[in-house]
């Protein structure tokens, strides 16, 4: 009966061309096969396959991801990302004057004294570039999961307005909207105390910022992030993001508990 | 190779091209001019994050036993480049490639160990250098 029972599913399977795989023999969380990851017809993750879609028709992010890192001359990148690297060559970060010298103070002590060094957020952008994030897309609300200390972000679709800026977060407050295949997240309200990039470049509690994701295929997505702060910059200015689907593994807990960096960093 | 094994070589490829640790910047606190290379027994494991850190015994030039102190990626990055919790066990005869820390204390940034099974493994940590 049991047997009668699989073969017919896995008959099933092969009739929706879907590569069985079996759940069981694999109960390592770390190698785990992400459920509903199109493959190809040996089994493997299919990232070319079109980008799934919601019930309500609307693209679906949902998914861990990771970013690209850009293609920089020297590989070693020993302070972290830098925004700059993320706009096309030649391009600059229109800093006002204040912002300027303290960016220049920031990464002429190589990144020493950054948040996150405290264990404290990367914010926006930044934690965007870090690590593994999984997008969790409901009717209403998209949920950004960061390994990176286990912190989360909501981005609030349900049509509700930006809050006046009653307790400025880390992570700010962010609403999101469709237009067309792109979803566009509106974010307010941050507090002064993150760095938008690990190099350091600054931001004031006036930062408004404007991210526009657009998901290619299954395992291909992009990210637009305009910074939008007069208070630290002259105009508005952006930088892209790449982010690659990250199939068959999961995230893993990291809770930031043993810090014994602070002790040991070094502004020379 | 079964398929579950290819697939973990596969993640773990990919993942080795993330950006596993941004806690802290490598160049604040790592001298990339002071390679150095570190042999001596274990005597703690801390599997934790931020970072991991493992502590040896290792002998200096006079013989003297000088406890150093080791710096890993966190468990996550680790477990993703084959590290298990107990790779590491108190009393193992390790080999330690890194950098030197720059305020001169006994603290280095490990890019890889040889574990006392002759395996070597990537340590992961903040350099940002790819290995191997």
């Amino acid at each position: 009966m049991q047997t009668f029972a699989r073969f017919s599913v896995v008959l099933l399977a092969g009739a929706l061309g879907v590569a069985l795989i079996e759940p069981r023999a694999s109960a390592q969380w770390l190698t785990y096969p992400t459920p509903g990851m199109p493959r190809t017809a040996d089994g493997k993750p299919n990232f070319a396959a079109p980008a799934p879609r919601s019930s309500d028709g609307k693209l679906d992010l949902s998914g861990i991801w990771t970013s690209v890192r850009p293609d920089i001359p020297r590989d070693d990148n020993p302070v972290g990302p830098n925004l700059k690297d993320y706009m096309p060559a030649g391009a600059t970060i229109p800093m006002q004057p204040w912002a300027e010298e303290l960016f220049k103070e920031r990464s002429g002590r190589l990144g020493a004294g950054r948040p996150s060094e405290r264990c404290l957020p990367h914010s926006i952008p930044d934690a965007m570039l870090v690590g593994s994030l999984k997008f969790v897309q409901t009717p209403g609300l998209t949920i950004l999961l960061y390994e990176e200390f286990n912190h989360f972000r909501q981005i609030f679709t349900d049509g509700r307005p930006l809050p006046p800026p009653l307790q400025p977060a880390w992570f700010g407050y962010s609403i999101g909207k469709w237009e067309g295949e792109t979803f566009v997240v509106d974010s307010r309200g941050f507090n002064d105390q993150s760095w938008l990039d690990d190099w350091g470049h600054p931001h004031t509690d006036t930062l408004h910022t404007v991210e526009r994701f657009r998901r290619s295929d299954f395992g291909h997505m992009e990210m637009e992030v305009t910074i939008d702060d007069p208070k630290a910059y002259t105009r508005p200015w952006s930088a892209t993001v790449r982010f690659n689907l990250l199939a068959d593994t999961e995230m893993i807990e990291n809770i930031c508990e043993n810090e014994q960096d602070n002790a040991h960093t070094q502004p020379k | 190779m079964g398929r579950r094994s290819l697939q973990a070589v596969a993640a773990g490829v990919m993942l080795l091209a993330m950006r596993v640790s941004a806690h802290h910047s490598f160049a604040a606190e790592f001298d990339v001019q002071k390679p150095i290379t570190l042999t001596g027994a274990v005597t703690r494991v801390d599997w934790t994050n931020p970072h991991a850190h493992f502590y040896l015994d290792v002998k200096d030039l006079s013989g003297a036993l000088v406890n150093w102190n080791f710096e890993l990626t966190g468990p996550n990055g680790l477990l993703r480049r084959g590290w298990t919790r107990t790779s590491l066990n108190l009393g193992d005869i390790v080999t330690v490639d890194g950098y030197l820390a720059k305020d001169g204390s006994h603290y280095v940034n490990a890019v890889t160990v040889k574990l006392s099974d002759g395996r070597k493994v990537f340590a992961g940590s903040s350099s940002g250098s790819t290995p191997p």
